[in-house]
């Protein structure tokens, strides 16, 4: 059975898998009219990210077009894009350009509970 | 394309025809139920509010009464007031009135006691559906709706498909002239910036920075890093990384549809084409609320594990795009939407189906919400209770 990952927008260098894919099968991507196909270098679970191009450490990973997260090592085409290799860079600015208060410095985002 | 609605003395359309029964405080909850379980037709706008407010929030639930009554999915209302609360109930009653909707009002400190205020708003509500029911559907063009957008327990078949789907809804409906609601700053928290780039005027792009700002700052008052309780682990279980991604599939829900301006909470919604941002929470209580009091007539409410809620006066869409949800939770959703994820039929396709479906229900089609019974509604309060 052929598996699929999602890419969003032209700019996006992850796209998301839709279906669970272990190291060594391949993910397809369909992309404006183009179709691509990638090998999972790692698992990569439904719903998680794969690489579709190089991003070095340091580099912005592309989603939706956007920004969502730089990458703490090198990821190359066919990883999986999670926690490990991205930092949330988010902090909530006020008016002044400076964070507000109680965003510390490695405090995680992610916490507890199930929201929306 | 053209869809059937109800047409309201003050030019607005609407998708249903209820007479709201509305109480201006929460005090008289079960007198309003008792009222709309006696006469047909009714709908009981129950909410927890209305007293013991600081004024800012007075305000607010003042307004929202308000709006839910010019909502022209109401074609009559009841206003049932204790007498003592802090919500002035002839304001209510007086600015439902001037649309030129049937509207009356019952006050229970007056007449003496719940038993003879159910007589007498009984009497009048008798009046009211058999003149409500005299309004006929006509048909009017796409340019007469509003909708609200949503999510709801989402997962990651959300940023996928339904919030995909939904804003190339957005992008259809806009194009006709309609008109959307957007919020849910908890979720755009993270995407603010993006959104700003959308907005047709920069100042209130700002305006959004400011909403989140507001809800950052309030969360971190009460000892919360608000980032977090919006980011969950069950978030990153399913795979999203940063809350920019998860922001970005909340914020999908109005595609890149610029952003006409940003209103209050429950604040109506101006008579301009486009996208608007309500400063409205995820919650889906307060959240249908606001949008209903904007003037939405139908939601569209993307949900990825099954989100069953929906509003007393407007009908909620219920679309998925998790096929092993439509398998448990069908009775529920209204539109499947799982055919994107496994590539067998394109967003497009999707979303001209799901434009359809809700003009469909502004037209007189029941929502699984509504066949279902499933509805409930409270009123956004950002102060203490006294």
């Amino acid at each position: 059975m052929e598996k699929y990952a999602k890419q969003i927008h032209a700019d996006d260098n992850v796209a998301t898998a839709v279906s669970d894919c272990v190291a060594g099968e391949s993910l397809t991507v369909q992309f404006g009219g183009q179709t691509a196909t990638y090998a999972c270098k790692q698992n990569v679970p439904f719903g998680h990210k794969i690489a579709i191009r190089d991003i070095p450490t340091g580099g912005s990973v592309v989603k939706y077009g956007e920004v969502i997260g730089s990458a703490t090592a090198d990821i190359a085409v066919g990883e999986w894009v999670h926690t490990h290799n991205v930092r949330d860079d988010y902090k909530c600015l006020g008016k002044d350009g400076a964070p507000l208060p109680g965003q510390e410095e490695g405090k995680a985002c992610a916490s507890r509970g199930e929201g929306s | 394309m053209q869809f059937h609605g109800y047409p309201r003395p003050d030019g607005k359309v609407g998708a249903r025809n209820y007479v709201a029964i509305i109480p201006s405080v929460g005090c008289v909850n079960n007198l309003c139920s008792h009222l709309e379980r006696l006469i047909r037709g009714t709908k009981a706008i129950r909410h927890d509010q209305g007293c013991l407010h600081p004024p800012a929030d007075t305000a607010q639930v003042t307004r929202t009464l308000i709006n839910l009554g010019k909502n022209p999915n109401v074609g009559a209302a009841l206003v049932v007031a204790l007498g003592c609360e802090m919500v002035k109930a002839e304001e209510v009653y007086e600015a439902i009135k001037a649309t030129g909707k049937p509207c009356d009002m019952v006050v229970v400190h007056k007449i003496g006691g719940m038993l003879d205020t159910i007589s007498q708003g009984a009497r009048k509500l008798v009046d009211m559906v058999a003149e409500v029911s005299n309004v006929r559907r006509e048909p009017f063009g796409l340019d007469k709706l509003v909708f609200g957008t949503k999510c709801g327990s989402s997962d990651t078949t959300s940023g996928l498909s339904s919030n995909l789907v939904t804003g190339e809804v957005c992008r259809m409906m806009t194009a006709n002239g309609g008109r959307f609601i957007q919020g849910e700053i908890c979720d755009i928290m993270g995407g603010e910036y993006a959104l700003k780039k959308l907005c047709v005027d920069p100042a209130q792009g700002e305006r959004i920075v400011d909403f989140v700002r507001d809800l950052y700052m309030r969360g971190y008052h009460v000892g919360a890093d608000t980032r977090g309780c919006q980011m969950t682990a069950g978030n990153v279980a399913g795979g999203l990384t940063t809350l920019v991604e998860k922001a970005l599939g909340a914020n999908a829900k109005g595609a890149d549809v610029p952003i006409q301006a940003t209103l209050d909470y429950a604040q109506e919604v101006p008579d301009k084409p486009g996208r608007y941002i309500m400063n409205f929470p995820g919650h889906g209580f307060e959240n249908l609320t606001g949008s209903a009091a904007g003037g939405a007539v139908v939601h569209l409410f993307t949900t990825g594990r099954g989100a069953p809620n929906g509003n007393p006066v407007m009908p909620t869409v219920k679309l998925c795009g998790n096929a092993k949800t439509m398998g448990t939770m069908r009775e529920h959703i209204d539109v499947d939407v799982s055919s994107v994820i496994d590539e067998s039929e394109s967003i497009q396709s999707a979303a001209e189906r799901l434009y359809r479906f809700a003009v469909e229900v502004a037209s007189g089609r029941l929502t699984k919400c509504e066949i279902l019974n499933f509805e409930g509604m409270e009123i956004l309060i950002n102060g203490p209770v006294m």
